[in-house]
């Protein structure tokens, strides 16, 4: 479910308020307002339901110490947790990885999806079937693309590992295998990615392109001065989402290597302290900290990039 | 108005027709939710979570025991995941929320200590205790004990033997240090000479190590499990597994490999060697007939010429939950669910290697048939060795695997000082597990 | 121009090969009888339905198929209802409090989703909702929610409103304009958020392994978990093949029928800003 957030900008074109006009009315006005809070009630009521209690319990947890298997033993022991977590060699080399499989599955998706929306918007030979075959990868179960890689990369079973020196085992690799992870990564999602690019490059106004051929400019130039900098505002949508994204990796890593041979990302980390060693405290400080670390991506790129986000403006 | 109209449809109605139509071919297949209602009169039900059996042998015993009972109580087979991991983390979440219908649990042989100082099994005592411990093999048994406490009742065993091609390898060996020499030998000719063990970063590897130790003399931990014993015992296990990793008669993916892809190596033909369950003979039995011709077996190999392998012990006990409110009626449910008739059972169907001595003493010519090598498996259950039996044994295990795997990054002396440190850490349950 | 028709064809053919690979390798090992399944080879040498049949045989993977479906399709229903009145109101009323909603779907949208299952775990054992269908579909249907309430809003912008009005105008009733004229407008809209969010559904696999226990709701990515081999330690490798080819089929049917919805959806209105 981690993948496939769309992000939708505003419209320049407001749509039509035909109460809006009644503003000074506080009659209309008031029961708009319960309208709106009405029409909203149910979707707020759900998603604070499942969210707001977990959320509030994972922080209380993370300042206790509460091991399941020793659950005589809890106790309030402060930020212990947060200081054990991030003293640990083990949660700065997940960290590691996970930077690492963001950088490199985003940049790569970026490009490989601006070459993805610029054959589906240009090409002229079988449109809609290409359209269609970009589109599978985001649609296939993300466990299911994860085990096919692992097969194919696995020597007992693998078509892709056969073709590898020597039956070598990629899989057993750390560097090597989290190449493998940003395979799959960047296979399954950069559909998504191309999709909003798409929608960037629809609003490239075609005069204006041509008018630059006309004044001489080359295709690149044309790429680079027109249309990149016009597609600026999906540009950071797509990077901001994705990255919000990837750095929660899970599935692909749970499948692939069950984050052996220090191929594990935070969220395979925290998984681990939680369900292996059944430590509440330290799983749940872990939990806190991806957040805050989601969090701090997102206000970086959103502030610092002025990412269009639902919400910052004209609502 | 009615052109208005006409326009608003062309521009929505398809679509929506279309997209619905996707959605109801698919509400047949909907079936009512099923539910898992108590029953109120009729036998007790109890609930028996154990790994999922593809012999359905668990599964008849199940009815067969339910069906002896005279309707004091059925017995409900809930099958966990494959893996020991999926397995264990299922039970521990339902009974950490003090779950009351869990009444049998199929533990692995390494979770007893953890679960009975959770206090979320009980102890068994009086005729109960009597009867579990009646003709079971010390080495299971062993598994069953905390603390001095029978705490659950040996289900199943099951231990490695030494798997290997007559065609390539006349005379078995019996030390590591001849197979390594042989596997060379047989490089050098150019003929099949991998030696097929589990390298993975998973449990596996934990057992390797474990064994290797114990044949040498040694142990992981301590006599009460509070601190790493080690030594040089522990050095010579690392040595070996140093050795393997570097010599030409490792698999190119040993890091890779557990119990099934070693199965497939050798049915691959590419092995000559295979340290494993019994699993792989009916398997290569039916896959390979032109191997199976050669494909025999033998004893662990031993580490010191002089001394016994000590083979580490796998398998599943049954444990009563703490929250079943049919307890007594859970007890005999278990004793009846392993009792002679339902192992030798699970042992011809399901290829698991029983805890009672009698079956191996005074075998039935179907268990001879499915089980020719029951006398080297009754051999090794008895001098076999158990893995650090604690409540952490968890991160225990996990800290092993992850600093033996791959095989060839080990480098003897500093893993084993890393292991040390690493071992008093997760004794007390400090820190992360990686 | 017949030069560049062949270099697009080829583009696109290498685009089809990427996008194909995983997926016939998922198919090719499904077809593979168990002697062959190791041997690699990009075709399967020996052609069988044994893998199928084998799923199929047991109730385990019927089982997980219906949850699946039923699971995902009332969650899909129940979202899609929310968040076409949420997005409504967003696009179209003014109210306080409506950035304080979608920042919260935002913050729901990047939540850390391990950090949920412990704590939904133990409320579900309490109210008794653990390993039951309610207890997938709630949370399903709040992770649902904000992409959806995005879509539908962006969408809800775009639609030319002033036909309802027009609809009024003509003496058309609220309700007749309702449903004559703003229903049919929001319908292609709703359709795509409906597959949006049946995908995320269908795919989900955390929530799916830490929240059932039986095969009374354990969906299909799931039950890959509890696939069997012929024994303790084999892995089942053409089951697992089998069954995630069953899984992929609606996927590649509603990409194959909605492709432009789908593009639409995800695209449409966006990103102008």
């Amino acid at each position: 479910m981690s993948d496939t957030l769309s992000l939708q900008a505003q419209p320049r074109v407001e749509a039509v308020r035909a109460p809006s006009r009644r503003r000074r009315l506080s009659e209309g006005a008031r029961s708009e307002r319960r309208l709106g809070w009405a029409l909203c009630s149910p979707a707020a009521v759900i998603m604070l339901a499942v969210t707001a209690y977990p959320l509030a319990y994972a922080v209380y947890l993370s300042l206790e110490r509460y091991d399941l298997r020793f659950p005589r033993q809890s106790h309030f022991v402060g930020y212990a947790n947060y200081q054990a977590v991030l003293t640990s060699g083990f949660w700065w080399h997940d960290f590691l990885v996970t930077v690492v499989i963001t950088a490199a599955s985003v940049s790569i998706e970026f490009i490989l999806g601006m070459v993805f929306a610029l054959m589906m918007h240009r090409t002229i030979v079988g449109r809609n079937a290409l359209r269609t075959a970009i589109l599978i990868p985001y649609g296939i179960v993300t466990v299911v693309a994860a085990f096919s890689w692992q097969y194919a990369w696995t020597p007992a079973t693998g078509y892709l590992a056969g073709l590898l020196p020597s039956s070598a085992a990629p899989l057993t690799n750390t560097w090597q295998a989290v190449g493998i992870i940003i395979l799959a990564e960047v296979w399954k999602t950069t559909p998504f990615m191309a999709l909003l690019l798409l929608a960037g490059l629809a609003l490239v106004p075609n005069d204006l392109l041509n008018a630059a051929k006309m004044d001489g400019a080359s295709a690149w130039q044309r790429f680079v001065r027109i249309t990149l900098p016009l597609m600026k505002p999906a540009i950071l949508v797509a990077v901001l989402f994705r990255t919000l994204d990837a750095f929660r990796i899970f599935d692909n890593i749970y499948i692939l290597t069950q984050g052996a041979h220090g191929t594990g990302s935070v969220s395979i980390l925290g998984y681990d302290n939680l369900f292996e060693a059944l430590n509440l405290g330290i799983g749940s400080a872990i939990s806190v900290l991806i957040f805050i670390a989601v969090g701090i991506i997102a206000f970086v790129m959103i502030r610092g990039f002025g990412t269009a986000v639902p919400g910052s403006e004209n609502l | 108005m009615t052109r208005l109209l006409r326009r608003v449809r062309v521009w929505g109605a398809r679509r929506l027709l279309a997209s619905v139509a996707g959605l109801a071919l698919l509400s047949p297949l909907l079936a009512s939710c099923g539910g898992s209602a108590g029953a109120s009169s009729g036998p007790v039900v109890l609930n028996f979570y154990n790994f999922p059996d593809p012999s359905g042998a668990v599964q008849t015993a199940a009815n067969d025991c339910s069906a002896r009972s005279h309707g004091r109580y059925r017995i409900i087979y809930q099958k966990l995941p494959t893996s020991a991991d999926g397995q264990r983390e299922q039970l521990v979440r339902r009974l950490a929320a003090h779950d009351d219908t869990m009444d049998i649990l199929g533990l692995d042989v390494t979770w007893e200590a953890e679960f009975a100082e959770a206090h979320w099994i009980v102890p068994w005592t009086g005729r109960y205790k009597q009867e579990a411990e009646r003709g079971t093999l010390p080495g299971p048994l062993k598994t069953a004990i905390w603390k001095g406490q029978l705490v659950a009742v040996p289900y199943n065993s099951n231990t490695q033997l030494l798997w290997y091609r007559n065609d390539l390898v006349p005379h078995p060996p019996r030390t590591w240090a001849q197979m390594l020499q042989v596997a060379e030998h047989l490089a050098r000719q150019g003929k099949p000479h991998y030696i097929e063990i589990q390298g993975a970063q998973y449990e596996g590897i934990t057992v390797w190590f474990n064994t290797l130790v114990a044949s040498a003399g040694g142990s992981i931990l301590n006599a009460s499990s509070t601190a790493p014993r080690l030594g040089r015992p522990a050095l010579k296990a690392l040595q070996i597994m140093a050795d393997l990793a570097h010599s030409p008669a490792a698999d190119p993916s040993l890091a890779n490999q557990q119990e099934d892809q070693n199965r497939l190596a050798m049915e691959a033909g590419t092995a000559a060697f295979e340290l494993n369950y019994p699993f792989v003979y009916p398997s290569m039995k039916a896959d390979k007939p032109q191997l199976f011709k050669h494909f025999k077996w033998t004893l662990y190999p031993r580490v010191d010429p002089s001394r016994l392998a000590a083979v580490t012990i796998g398998g599943i006990d049954l444990a009563i939950s703490a929250y079943s409110r049919h307890r007594s009626l859970a007890f005999q449910a278990a004793l009846c669910l392993r009792d002679r008739h339902n192992q030798l059972l699970a042992a011809v169907e399901g290829g698991l290697p029983p805890t009672l001595e009698s079956i191996y003493a005074h075998p039935t010519k179907s268990f001879v048939a499915e089980y020719p090598f029951y006398k080297e498996i009754a051999y090794e259950l008895r001098t076999a060795s158990v893995r650090p039996k604690t409540p952490a044994y968890q991160n225990v295990s996990i800290v092993i695997s992850h600093l033996l795997s791959p095989p060839s990054g080990i480098r003897p002396r500093q893993t084993l000082q890393a292991m040390r440190a690493q071992l008093v850490n997760a004794l007390q349950d400090k820190g992360l597990i990686p | 121009m017949r030069r560049r028709k062949l270099a697009w064809g080829g583009a696109d053919l290498v685009v089809l090969a990427w996008v194909a690979f995983p997926v016939w390798w998922i198919v090719a090992l499904s077809f593979k009888d168990p002697s062959t399944i190791t041997d690699g080879s990009f075709w399967p040498t020996k052609w069988t339905l044994q893998n199928y049949e084998g799923i199929f045989k047991t109730s385990q993977f019927l089982l997980a198929l219906r949850n699946s479906i039923g699971i995902a399709v009332i969650s899909t229903v129940v979202a899609v209802v929310f968040a076409s009145l949420a997005a409504y109101a967003i696009a179209r009323l003014r109210f306080p409090g409506k950035k304080v909603l979608i920042g919260v779907s935002l913050l729901i949208a990047m939540f850390p989703q391990i950090s949920l299952v412990t704590p939904l775990f133990n409320i579900e054992r309490v109210i008794g909702l653990f390993n039951t269908w309610g207890g997938l579909i709630i949370p399903y249907i709040a992770f649902g929610l904000p992409f959806a309430i995005y879509t539908l809003a962006a969408f809800f912008r775009e639609i030319p409103w002033e036909l309802e009005k027009a609809a009024k105008v003509d003496g058309a009733t609220p309700m007749q304009a309702f449903v004559r004229v703003v229903a049919p407008l929001a319908a292609p809209g709703v359709a795509t958020s409906a597959i949006l969010v049946f995908v995320v559904t269908w795919n989900e696999f955390l929530l799916a392994i830490s929240l059932t226990s039986t095969t009374a709701s354990r969906t299909v990515p799931a039950a890959l978990a509890f696939f069997t081999g012929a024994s303790q330690f084999q892995n089942p490798i053409g089951s697992i093949a089998a069954a995630a080819v069953i899984i992929t089929i609606p996927i590649v049917f509603f990409v194959l029928f909605f492709q432009r919805r789908i593009i639409a959806g995800l695209t449409s209105g966006a990103v102008k800003g």
